[in-house]
């Protein structure tokens, strides 16, 4: 991608890809929560849009293991992992012209996490203007309440679709023009940035097992890591059969555990 | 008496709640935190999701509008488990109204029930549910299946639909008793459960380290086994850095910074 790049065709991918973040980002708070705003489906639903479904599938998996445990609790405001993942995707594919190579995926993931502090603060800001909404609500007296309760209710939409709007607007082309400094970047920070995704794995497997056991070596941990290790390397199993006969292990036994 | 689905109606002309009306306020359940505050938390979208009821039960326009009103003060818990206050409220709601000295106490079943609930949905959607459905998706699809993102959402989704219906009907039924629900579903032990099951695939993923798909395989010219202790070994290193205080956007600049000092060391090409 050479300076010029940022032709009708990107300017119209950020714009969709800023409308359809915007919209699967309300799935975090205001909207449901069934989960389509989550890293490992947001990220090949990016992907997918831009025609590099791979990409979005590589960075949501990483992403996911990473931001999982962060959660909602109280006032809490999480890393916001949904904007992280759209726009980490959509920089690697937009910045790449194509399907995006590892390099660029892990300088995108690593960019990307440099925003989540401003995406926490943008957040926090929409929620303090939110109280706004409940003080008209609750100051409307007489007649139609309950109409004016909806309208005020319902606003919040429109407010927390703004947020991820404007940020992707905002945050994209940055993006992008930190891809065309980093194309110049000697070879070996390109072999790095390879290398940093095919380690991000292990960092989501850290971070999950951190906060689901109290030990630093867990025995179901190690269980499953010497289940997995021996049907895949001992017996060279086919992958997709060693993930099943591991779940079926791990449910067989944490219920023989329990007794 | 009309019977539906297990949950009878209140005799009266106006005053009936039947599933048609929870129906509706369990689809607006899912817009319980549209405009979340920290002032308010879900105030309006508790009485959002309760106008139906209020409609339908108080046909006195002042009545109504002043219910309305009542439900707007603070409220806040897990969003699914909302739904079972949302139950308890309209069984309560329902009594109030066909009573006639109208002094049911529905403010007190809200507080009394909030945190609890608050409390134990954290901790068995987001703290159990939630990694059981990623950690089995992500084991997926590090084993090559690109269809991995549905099996998180139908996984996922079919507990914390289920139980969110089911929590609205309990509720409902039992005007509140958290107990019974607790009871019904004993959510402790099933996190505890999905914790461990979850912690297993975790091992599993890294276990089976050296047949990920191709965008992770490290190239390195060493045994299956050997790759996988040292990716094991490496996860552990990073879990006893976070127990010490680390932080995820930390550690990944830490691992870039490892990275580029491998490259400029001539470690890797």
């Amino acid at each position: 991608m050479d300076m010029m790049a940022f032709d009708l065709h990107i300017l119209l991918s950020i714009v969709g890809v800023a409308l359809v973040g915007g919209i699967v980002g309300l799935d975090r708070t205001a909207v449901g929560q069934i989960m389509v705003s989550q890293p490992i489906v947001a990220g090949p639903i990016t992907g997918w849009m831009l025609g590099d479904v791979t990409t979005g599938l590589v960075i949501g998996a990483v992403l996911e293991l990473i931001w999982l445990l962060d959660i909602p609790v109280g006032t809490f405001v999480p890393a916001d992992s949904t904007i992280g993942t759209v726009s980490a995707t959509a920089i690697a594919v937009l910045g790449s012209r194509g399907s995006a190579p590892p390099d660029r995926i892990g300088f995108s993931i690593l960019l990307t996490t440099g925003m989540v502090p401003l995406t926490m603060v943008v957040d926090t800001l929409v929620r303090k203007w939110n109280a706004r909404l409940a003080e008209t609500a609750v100051a409307t007296s007489g007649e139609d309440a309950g109409r004016k309760l909806a309208q005020a209710h319902l606003s919040g939409l429109l407010i927390f679709f703004l947020k991820s709007f404007i940020l992707y607007i905002v945050l994209l082309p940055v993006g992008l023009g930190a891809v065309l400094l980093f194309n110049r970047l000697p070879e070996k920070f390109h072999s790095a940035m390879a290398l940093f995704v095919k380690l991000l794995p292990l960092l989501g497997a850290a971070v999950v097992a951190r906060k689901l056991s109290v030990r630093t070596l867990d025995r179901f941990l190690l269980a499953g890591f010497l289940t997995a290790a021996v049907f895949t390397l001992l017996f060279h199993l086919p992958a997709l059969v060693v993930v099943a006969m591991v779940i079926s292990a791990g449910f067989l036994g944490a219920r023989f555990s329990e007794r | 008496m009309r019977v539906f689905w297990g949950l009878d109606s209140v005799n009266g002309e106006d005053k009936e709640i039947g599933i048609s009306d929870l129906s509706r306020v369990f689809w607006r359940s899912f817009l319980i935190q549209t405009s979340w505050s920290f002032d308010r938390m879900q105030s309006l979208g508790f009485a959002y999701a309760i106008q139906p009821v209020l409609k339908k039960l108080y046909p006195d326009r002042a009545e109504y509008e002043s219910r309305l009103r009542f439900h707007m003060e603070y409220f806040n818990t897990q969003p699914y488990l909302a739904s079972f206050i949302l139950g308890a409220v309209a069984r309560l709601e329902q009594e109030r109204a066909s009573s006639e000295d109208r002094d049911v106490d529905v403010s007190g079943i809200k507080t009394a029930l909030m945190a609890p609930l608050g409390a134990l949905g954290d901790s068995f959607f987001w703290g159990s549910l939630k990694p059981l459905s990623a950690v089995v998706a992500t084991a997926l699809l590090l084993a090559g299946a690109w269809w991995a993102p549905f099996v998180f959402l139908v996984v996922y989704n079919i507990v914390h639909i289920g139980l969110r219906a089911a929590a609205l009907v309990a509720g409902y039924k039992s005007a509140g008793d958290v107990v019974a629900l607790k009871a019904r579903y004993n959510f402790t032990s099933i996190a505890k459960l999905f914790k461990a099951i979850s912690l297993f695939v975790l091992g599993g993923i890294l276990g089976s380290l050296p047949t990920w798909r191709a965008e992770f395989r490290l190239a390195v010219p060493l045994s299956g086994a050997v790759t996988a202790g040292i990716g094991f070994s490496l996860t552990l290193m990073l879990v006893a850095v976070l127990r010490r205080g680390g932080s995820p956007v930390k550690l990944m600049l830490g691992l870039a910074a490892l990275c580029l000092a491998l490259a400029y060391g001539g470690v890797i090409e």
